[in-house]
């Protein structure tokens, strides 16, 4: 919080950026670029997650595929709430259906808002966890060419400056950038872990109410036997 | 292909059309959902002329409703009269996705054929230089081979969800509006408005996506429908 309230600062000191409308108020590409490329980060590990639970049908790597689309779920908002602002104030208006990355980012938005969708159906945990390991391997096709190919298309028009491919920062603002996104990834990641955390717990949790109403039900005679108590599984 | 492919995917084809000639509810629903989609448009512009762009997208937006509420029964049915188990014992996940998506894709085509039949008769669009049809009807045949490919997944997909009916529309549109960029682009310069290099490419890349979506397909389905 204290380096963050610190780069906030440090950002407020950088030159106001000449070549916009607002000066001052594109300093808001500070905030707005980590969170657009934080998650897409959390997307592309959410699908390599789901790729690793259909290989293997181990369910951490669902806790981890959903604590990383939770992530760049909330990410993904952030982007379209600071875009919408920064487009309101450098273009006039706060949504334009015609720029091609707000447009791509919100239909990637409603594909992963979707997926939370789909596993709030199944109250099974394995059937939930495959289908949804399925309908992210679906969705890596569309989300690939809304974020990476649409957007670099030469019919569709962005207003989005490419400051970052084309080196377009300056030294100053290149470092408050790159100090933000450090904070905000290492923020989010610390998130993703404790979230990790909490879903294997849930998870032990959940073996262990199985086996106790398995050995609650059983006629068998009653023998006890070592519960494990270390979260490996 | 060997032949036993062949005979799987043809027999589960001939299931699905056999089972929509006694039943008739998913092609008439999507024909009469076309039909009043057409009317309304009309009726809602006074009849004037609307742009080639206008409409295209309204032939877009139509047909992607069409499919997101009739192409996922084809699933949803086999739970509900618990057929599914004994198609999962007669054919082969890779021969019951395909037959599906077949059907799925014929059906989509006669609903694209008999929207954009109705549109160029019935509603007046007006573009900057002339329609070119054959543009046209291969952006609508994209049309069908990508929504078919996406929509059977995702009727896959929610077949044993608890709220299907409704799910199947929430999950298959997000993933759909991608191909709607793709294919308002294409069917827009076939209604004579836009440039027609952009269109062109543009279908082309809408048929590489229902390529792509078919060839991907079957081996996320049978994930699904082998649990």
């Amino acid at each position: 919080m204290l380096a963050m309230g610190a780069v906030t600062a440090w950002g407020f000191y950088a030159p106001p950026a000449k070549a916009f409308t607002e000066p001052d108020l594109a300093r808001m590409i500070f905030f707005h670029l980590p969170c657009a490329i934080g998650s897409t980060l959390f997307l592309i590990y959410a699908a390599y997650a789901s790729f690793r639970y259909l290989g293997t049908k181990n369910e951490n790597w669902d806790v981890k595929g959903t604590a990383a689309m939770e992530i760049g779920l909330v990410l993904a908002a952030l982007t379209l709430l600071t875009g919408m602002l920064f487009a309101r104030y450098q273009w006039g208006a706060w949504w334009s259906w015609q720029e091609i990355r707000m447009t791509s980012f919100l239909l990637v938005f409603l594909i992963v808002a979707a997926y939370f969708a789909l596993r709030s159906a199944f109250s099974d945990s394995g059937k939930r966890a495959q289908i949804s390991a399925v309908y992210v391997m679906a969705a890596l096709l569309p989300c690939c060419l809304l974020i990476f190919v649409a957007p670099r298309l030469p019919q569709f028009q962005s207003l989005h400056p490419d400051v970052v491919g084309k080196g377009g920062f300056d030294r100053i603002y290149n470092s408050i950038f790159l100090s933000t996104f450090a904070l905000v990834f290492a923020g989010c990641v610390w998130m993703f872990r404790l979230r990790v955390r909490a879903g294997m717990s849930e998870l032990s949790l959940e073996a262990l109410r199985a086996k106790l109403a398995d050995r609650n039900s059983s006629s068998a005679p009653r023998v006890v036997s070592p519960v494990p108590l270390s979260a490996d599984r | 292909m060997s032949s036993s492919w062949s005979k799987e995917i043809l027999a589960v084809l001939r299931k699905e059309i056999q089972s929509e000639i006694r039943g008739k509810s998913g092609l008439l629903n999507s024909l009469l959902f076309s039909v009043v989609t057409v009317v309304t448009v009309s009726l809602s512009t006074f009849g004037h002329a609307i742009s080639a762009t206008f409409g295209a997208g309204m032939i877009w937006v139509a047909l992607l409703f069409a499919s997101a509420v009739a192409l996922p029964r084809s699933f949803t049915l086999e739970e509900e009269q618990g057929t599914g188990d004994l198609l999962r014992l007669i054919a082969r996940p890779h021969a019951v996705f395909w037959g599906k998506a077949l059907y799925n894709l014929i059906l989509i085509l006669i609903v694209a054929l008999v929207l954009g039949g109705l549109f160029l008769t019935l509603v007046t669009i007006k573009g900057d230089k002339p329609v070119v049809p054959w543009l046209f009807a291969v952006s609508l045949l994209g049309a069908g081979c990508a929504l078919a490919g996406a929509v059977t997944l995702c009727g896959a997909l929610v077949a044993q969800a608890a709220n299907r009916s409704t799910l199947a529309g929430t999950i298959s549109l997000p993933l759909l509006l991608p191909v709607l960029f793709l294919g308002v682009n294409g069917t827009r310069a076939g209604l004579g408005d836009g440039v027609l290099e952009t269109g062109l490419t543009a279908t082309v890349g809408l048929l590489c996506y229902g390529v792509a979506s078919l060839a991907i397909g079957p081996y996320l389905f049978a994930e699904v429908w082998k649990h």
